[in-house]
């Protein structure tokens, strides 16, 4: 899966916008699996950093796209087996080291090929080992999480280590009070909440604390109205959200801001006429991908996350996404009472 | 043919090329050749896991070409302590690699780990200005610098001073009044002397009446006005300056409305009024919110509310 940006652009092509631009399935599709053909230009390389986490972000779209077999599945298998780590984690790509949230990702896309009993079969009690990687990756004094064995801590760690747990039905093997704990001290006088305790609060980071709550069964430790009503803030008159006060807008905000909301109950406060009409406006109508905002290049990641907000928003033809495990909800619910 | 195939200093190393893991599809690759030699060269000397100075010009060469790539700062700030390299020099070319790439991670965790081997915070003031310059509201600059201040103890060393400076060009911006939260505040949790309370209060109201739709210093207030513990009545003749349920078609800040709702929903006979302002944002000063302030219209309606 390629992360090379482009080559289309956010709205149409001589720089004008649609009035009434529809959500434009079959040019997406074509997009991410042409993805998978650009090997031959620098930026595949240079974004091998962040491989698994594409195949993610495409796999994720195309299901919720309803082509959920568009990419070849034993390639996919086949791909993330060859980034698994003797220590129990994924790398980003094969030779990488471990790292939270590759391993994050590579799991999404194992139990989105429903595909953990082979991946058992190459990686014995590979599920374990993968288990004792994110476990030992906690502050058992603090509750937080380490990305990797270097040490750096951040919330974004702590909830992809929780959520790949519960795919794989071990949340037991972490201190899950501590988790809360954690939570309730990053969040600030605005009522939302920063990467570490005194940080800016921050949407995407807002979405890493409010998942760690819905994890732990907890979202009764967030003051809901407070929060819910400095998240709705973040939506600016051209309908877009933004991730902080005075900043602009972009799409993957659509994803962060909703899925909080959602979680808590309170995504009816967004204005979703003028959010859903903001995304159709990033994506190229021609070649498919969507945009961080209008005029700019396309890329797999933010056509996910823009697909994944319309999901949350109810848009006609998309499937149903779930709003913690940002997974198509039929997934999620196979792996949890399967 | 490059520029580590060609060099005496790496004709012991027998580079290792990319191993894609999956069946190799259609296109050929075709990878920049500077690039492709230099990460061939990286993971023959990482699988040895050499620690030599050549190895540590290796990473900078490539953390040049592409410095998300996150396993080569922990490889780098490995070589740096086992041959015990300057590390001030490091911090040098740290400087200007994060100056190149904003939008970096793995630089921030990479100078920390560096900074809190050297000690000292000595200069660190000054690059942290320089990275303002480009962008006031970088939030790993900001992340970093909060570190800084508690590993260092530098919550009375110019850091109050420094906020003012960047509020007074920005007062907009909102990573500058979180740390100034931070320092007044963030401290520990021990009570804030009245002195400061009040000098807060004044310092948000200022910055209020210089530009009253402003989201920032209306939290900020707020939150001081919470964390004092005294009501949010206390706050009506100021926010009475920016709007009023009376002039509905003068009204400044939709804050300010806002604030005004909250407080009358909590008084006795404040119900309509509340009512009032909520309409106001809703239709005219902040529709694009309805659902949120038809809302908190909708709890007035229930006994003992807390909007």
């Amino acid at each position: 899966m390629s992360l090379v940006a482009g080559p289309g652009r956010g709205g149409l092509g001589d720089g004008q916008f649609s009035q009434n631009p529809k959500l434009c399935v079959d040019k997406h599709v074509a997009y991410i699996q042409s993805l998978d053909q650009r090997r031959d230009e620098l930026d595949y390389w240079l974004t091998e950093h962040l491989r698994v986490s594409g195949i993610y972000w495409g796999l994720t779209a195309l299901h919720l796209l309803g082509h959920p077999d568009a990419l070849p599945r034993d390639d996919l298998l086949k791909y993330i087996i060859s980034c698994f780590c003797d220590d129990g984690g994924f790398g980003a790509a094969p030779g990488h080291d471990s790292h939270m949230l590759y391993t994050l990702s590579a799991v999404q896309v194992l139990v989105t090929l429903d595909a953990l009993e082979e991946f058992e079969q190459q990686i014995p009690r590979g599920k374990d080992k993968i288990g004792r990687f994110i476990a030992d990756l906690q502050n058992r004094e603090s509750g937080t999480f380490a990305g990797d064995r270097w040490g750096e801590e951040d919330t974004r760690f702590m909830f992809a280590g929780l959520l790949a747990l519960s795919l794989l039905h071990l949340k037991h093997l972490v201190d899950i009070d501590k988790c809360v704990q954690y939570v309730k001290s990053c969040q600030n006088f605005d009522g939302a909440y920063g990467v570490s305790p005194g940080a800016e609060s921050h949407s995407a980071r807002v979405y890493t604390c409010v998942g760690t709550l819905a994890l732990a069964g907890r979202l009764d430790a967030a003051d809901t109205d407070a929060l819910a009503g400095w998240l709705s803030e973040r939506q600016l008159p051209n309908g877009g959200l933004n991730g902080r006060p005075e900043k602009l807008e972009d799409v993957c905000y659509s994803w962060w801001v909703l899925s909080s909301m959602a979680m808590i109950g309170r995504l009816h406060w967004i204005d979703k006429d003028r959010l859903t009409s903001f995304i159709f406006q990033c994506q190229d109508p021609e070649n498919g991908g969507i945009a961080d905002r209008p005029g700019d290049m396309v890329d797999v990641f933010h056509t996910h996350f823009g697909l994944a907000g319309l999901s949350l928003l109810g848009q006609p033809g998309l499937a149903e996404v779930d709003p913690t495990y940002c997974m198509p909800k039929q997934v999620v619910e196979r792996v949890l009472n399967g | 043919m490059g520029l580590y195939s060609e060099s005496p200093d790496w004709a012991d190393i027998e580079p290792i090329p990319q191993d894609e893991g999956g069946p190799n599809p259609l296109a050929a690759i075709h990878y920049s050749e500077e690039y492709s030699e230099a990460m061939g060269y990286l993971r023959a000397v990482m699988a040895r896991n050499e620690m030599s100075s050549r190895a540590l010009a290796l990473t900078e060469d490539i953390i040049d070409m592409n410095p998300a790539h996150y396993t080569i700062w922990l490889y780098r700030a490995e070589i740096l302590f086992a041959i015990k390299a300057d590390l001030h020099q490091e911090l040098e070319w740290l400087n200007e690699t994060a100056l190149a790439h904003q939008k970096n991670y793995q630089i921030w965790n990479h100078r920390q780990t560096v900074v809190d081997r050297v000690g000292s915070p000595a200069g660190e003031a000054e690059f942290i200005a320089r990275m303002f310059e480009k962008d006031a509201k970088n939030y790993h600059v900001w992340s970093y610098r909060q570190w800084l201040v508690r590993r260092f103890d530098l919550w009375e060393k110019g850091e109050l001073e420094d906020v003012e400076l960047l509020l007074k060009h920005d007062i907009r911006n909102n990573s500058a009044w979180n740390h100034r939260w931070f320092i007044v505040f963030g401290r520990d949790d021990s009570a804030v002397a009245g002195d400061v309370i009040q000098r807060e209060m004044d310092y948000a109201k200022d910055a209020i009446r210089l530009a009253p739709q402003n989201q920032s210093p209306w939290n900020y207030l707020k939150g001081v006005t919470r964390r004092a513990g005294n009501p949010m009545s206390s706050l009506k003749d100021f926010a009475s300056e920016f709007a009023s349920i009376e002039r509905p078609n003068e009204v400044r800040s939709s804050y300010a409305l806002d604030l005004l709702a909250e407080i009358y929903s909590q008084e006795s006979d404040g119900k309509l009024d509340a009512a009032v302002a909520l309409d106001l944002l809703a239709k005219h000063y902040d529709p694009i919110r309805a659902n949120y302030w038809n809302y908190r219209k909708a709890l007035l309606e229930q006994p003992a509310t807390a909007a």
